[in-house]
């Protein structure tokens, strides 16, 4: 039977849905079995969905318009440069 | 185009043509990102800031030669990656994504057969939103990303928020798939740690 530290350690492999059949039901009967592994590969799974939550995009403020102005300019600078 | 997608071809004829509205599209949708993973390899938030910007220039001065081999994203990114790897080594800093010689955190929590010696606590209603210590969790999030290794930091941005297929994530940072995946796993553990002391 797998530890608790293998478990963990295969908890992202686990929920991303890497591991072969066997190892996968290897480690279903460990959580079955185990309160503490069970929470942390929980924990883990709500982690990885809040890390692939992504914000709302700033809305561009004065200081991203300046940039993206400058942006601009340099390569039509280049542009008339190169023409 | 390969891989890019109706919508992106669009996009990229329109940058082509030098549309303002376009090209403040998908600055906003990225400039943040570029900047965090900037930031991981390069000295300082001005320098990162500075890479960025560069990183902008060479997209619209090459974006006609973008064939769509990989996507938009990933392309903006490897440039970006390439450049503040320069202003790294200029800097004096080397700078690996192979993330040898980090380790997890939480060898500690197990005894020596392996075995948790404090039982993971339950976390119930944990959701973007819910405010712990005076911030969202989303805010946590971030602020744990941001105290990251380059290389986990780099993984997690392009991986998991910018939503790069996995052989992109490794061709931009030079790394191998079952590496990818060890650091993704570490950097995951190290931000669960850090809600779990919210909690
Ligand atoms: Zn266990």
């Amino acid at each position: 039977m797998l530890s608790c530290k293998e478990v963990a350690t295969r908890a992202s492999a686990l929920i991303d849905g890497e591991l072969s059949t066997w190892e996968a039901l290897q480690i279903r009967l460990h959580l079955a079995m185990c309160k503490g592994c069970d929470r942390f590969v929980g924990q883990i799974r709500t982690t990885r969905d809040l890390t692939e939550t992504i914000a709302a995009p700033e809305p561009l403020d004065e200081a991203d318009n300046g940039r993206i102005s400058a942006i601009l300019s340099q390569l039509d600078e280049g542009k008339q440069q190169g023409g | 185009m390969g891989k890019a997608d109706a919508d992106e071809t669009e996009l990229v004829q329109l940058l082509v043509a030098g549309d303002r509205p376009a090209f403040e599209r998908i600055y906003r949708k990225h400039n943040a990102a570029l900047i965090r993973v900037a930031t991981g390899i390069v000295a300082s938030r001005a320098t990162a800031e500075e890479v960025a910007q560069d990183t902008w220039i060479a997209v619209l001065k090459n974006v006609a030669s973008f064939e769509g081999r990989s996507s938009l994203a990933g392309w903006i990114f490897s440039i970006l990656i390439n450049k503040a790897r320069s202003r790294a080594a200029r800097e004096g800093r080397f700078v690996s994504f192979d993330g040898e010689g980090e380790d997890d955190n939480l060898a500690a929590a197990f005894d020596g057969r392996g075995r948790w010696k404090d039982m993971p606590d339950l976390w119930e209603e944990v959701t973007p939103e819910r405010i712990l210590a005076g911030r969202s969790v989303m805010d946590h999030v971030a602020a744990a990303i941001e105290t990251l290794p380059a290389a986990q930091r780099s993984v997690i941005i392009l991986r998991a928020q910018q939503g790069l297929e996995a052989e992109e994530v490794c061709e931009i940072l030079g790394i191998s798939e079952g590496n990818m995946r060890v650091l993704l796993h570490r950097a995951r553990l190290a931000i669960r740690t850090a809600l779990d002391g919210l909690m």
